[in-house]
């Protein structure tokens, strides 16, 4: 036999578990959906730094607004509008090829008392406005907002966690990002790990 | 070009948790790491040339997850390697010793071993899926085929 044969053989042993396109289907429903909740979840706490945000939206009848949206550091025209079903908000926009793409969702903001409430029209948008983290297909790292694009991919400590700053015109926004776990961010200081996720660091 | 996913599941489902068992070294992390890597393929709007670039791509994007998991301390399963090995069968005991002596090389040797033996793939095609030179690739091959030589004496044949 030879060494490939034999390395074959050894590792014929691995079976892995069935992995169905069901399953494919629905985890990447699902990782939109939480991508946008965590997302919403977490500009409300950072509400402040978004209060000057740029909304950037008219009304065009309706709820359907045209909007302009940073996409991947550039400024790009887009419509916000009402899902079909009434519970959340969808933005269309082209992509650099010219192809249409969508993004829905909506997520969940949290009053002062703890209720949850689903975000507005404008809550939404300033989620849009808020810094953007990308992994991307070859494994680096990336922090997007407004014209502002930084690869962060090694500055990672051991923990996973990568603090970053980011502008909004002159003020900074400190960004506390855990590997592949979401990110925060705060106007005044880096949001300590251990609040953000409820883990000893 | 575009595959639909159930097709690259029946396909490279085995050869993707191959890829990723040999950087996790634990079953539930390789599981999720395939599940993700379709998941990555399923929502990227990517085209592709061929079924080659397809097969790499998904290799390339494994492998990465796999890695990834493996540098944060963020770790989601732990199971030994050794319990897990209890629960396969392999077909003789040389293909368990050769197994157990993979897992024991340095990761950076590992899948390299992995995608030459395992995925017959040539330095080249290596390089450009771990995007190392080819040099790197040759000398991790070569110290990687002499540390299995070593600990496997005879069962492994001199084949440089």
């Amino acid at each position: 036999m030879t060494n490939k044969e034999k390395y074959k053989d050894a590792f014929s042993a691995l079976e892995p578990r069935e992995c169905s396109f069901q399953e494919v289907e629905q985890m990447a429903a699902l990782q939109k959906k939480t991508k946008m909740k965590i997302a919403a979840a977490i500009v409300t706490g950072c509400v402040l730094l978004g209060g000057t945000g740029t909304a950037y939206a008219m009304n065009v009848g309706g709820i359907q607004r045209m909007v302009q949206i940073w996409m991947h550091g550039e400024r790009t025209d887009a419509v916000l509008d009402v899902t079909d079903d009434g519970t959340g908000y969808s933005i269309t926009w082209k992509d650099e090829n010219g192809e249409e793409r969508e993004v829905s969702g909506g997520g969940i903001a949290y009053e002062l008392n703890g209720k949850e409430r689903p975000l507005t029209a404008e809550e939404y948008l300033e989620e849009w406005d808020s810094p953007d983290v990308e992994y991307l297909d070859d494994g680096s790292v990336w922090v997007y907002y407004r014209d502002q694009k930084i690869d962060i991919t090694d500055k990672f400590d051991k923990d996973g966690i990568c603090y970053v700053q980011v502008k909004d015109g002159k003020d900074p926004i400190y960004m506390t990002i855990k590997y592949q776990n979401g990110w925060g961010c705060d106007s005044k200081k880096y949001p300590d790990p251990k609040e953000l996720w409820g883990v000893k660091q | 070009m575009r595959q639909p996913v159930q097709e690259l599941i029946e396909r490279y489902q085995k050869n993707l948790y191959a890829a990723a068992f040999n950087i996790c070294k634990n079953q539930m992390d390789a599981e999720d790491v395939v599940q993700e890597t379709f998941v990555q393929y399923y929502t990227t709007k990517k085209e592709f040339e061929s079924e080659q670039h397809i097969r790499a791509w998904l290799l390339r994007v494994a492998i990465n997850k796999a890695k990834n998991l493996t540098v944060t301390f963020w770790k989601k399963h732990k199971c030994s390697l050794e319990d897990y090995m209890e629960t396969l069968t392999f077909p003789d005991p040389q293909s368990r010793d050769l197994f157990e002596e993979v897992m024991k090389l340095p990761e950076k040797y590992r899948i390299v071993i992995h995608l030459f033996y395992y995925e017959d793939y040539s330095v080249r095609e290596i390089a450009d899926i771990l995007k190392l030179s080819e040099s790197n690739v040759k000398v991790r091959l070569s110290r990687g085929r002499a540390m299995l030589k070593d600990s496997l004496k005879e069962e492994w044949e001199d084949d440089e």
